[in-house]
């Protein structure tokens, strides 16, 4: 029983700018009243150490597999109308969004708790990397090791 | 395994000279951020005996580049765009991809 307008969920790796007016147009719809949107943007340091760039790269195919998952998860817990979710790749300067997430709903708490939901899984499930440089060289970031199965599930025994 | 059973008992009972087939699985696999530095490439082609696990797939490449070796406990990895378990066997056409820890966002 899926729930409705999943069809009109975006789900984009970039590599240019992304377009957030558009996205936030996008998810809104006359029976929504309320958008929660995530803005994550390139920061100027790292652990002290002054940034010049980040450069993203993503396990594609995945990835896209992976948030149409969250979608689907945000749509069965918080019952959400529309999500966009962007992620960039590539090199970013400074001060440009690198991920952004928008979501609507009838009403507000919804939308924050969904949103929320959204880039924490995000964060910890989408096969996305980033490395970082610096003056004196380039370092990946410390990442969160994704959950994944202990153990293929046992055969059943033949009966 | 049959195949190779037939053969022996060919080659005994009747002095056949049977060549032993041994079955060849090619997968896809894929290593990401710091890994694709260790090993020095991000995807390539690789033919494996019958029935090999992720697990054995790793060691592979760790007997191959020792350094890959210490990152196994920070490592996930995935058959066909999903996380899978170690002991996951490989199939032909399989992808398979080794993860580290991720940091998008």
């Amino acid at each position: 029983m899926a729930p409705p307008f999943h069809h009109e969920d975006i789900f984009q790796l970039v590599r240019e700018p992304i377009d957030l007016r558009a996205l936030i147009e996008h998810v809104r719809a006359p029976g929504d009243g309320a958008i929660v949107t995530f803005d994550g943007f390139v920061r100027n340091q790292s652990h002290n150490r002054a940034t010049l760039y980040l450069d993203y790269e993503a396990y594609e195919s995945m990835a896209l597999v992976k948030m149409r998952e969250i979608a689907a998860q945000l749509h069965e817990k918080y019952g959400i109308h529309r999500v966009a979710i962007v992620h960039r790749l590539g090199h970013l300067e400074i001060g440009e969004t690198s991920v952004f997430i928008a979501v609507s709903a009838p009403h507000r708490a919804a939308a924050f708790d969904a949103c929320r939901f959204a880039i924490d899984t995000l964060k910890r499930t989408v096969p996305i990397w980033k490395k970082e440089y610096f003056e004196d060289g380039a370092v990946w970031a410390d990442g969160e090791l994704p959950p994944a199965p202990l153990a293929t599930p046992r055969a059943k025994p033949a009966s | 395994m049959f195949r190779g059973a037939l053969a022996g008992f060919l080659r005994s009972r009747y002095n056949l000279a049977v060549a032993p087939v041994s079955r060849t699985v090619r997968v896809k696999v894929l290593f990401f951020g710091r890994l694709k530095d260790v090993v020095g490439h991000s995807q390539e082609s690789l033919n494996l005996a019958d029935a090999v696990t992720i697990e054995q797939l790793f060691a592979v490449y760790a007997a191959r580049t020792p350094e890959l070796a210490q990152y196994r406990s920070s490592v996930v990895a995935s058959r066909n765009q999903e996380f899978a378990a170690w002991d996951t066997v490989l199939y032909p056409g399989d992808e398979v991809a080794f993860l580290p820890p991720v940091s998008g966002g």
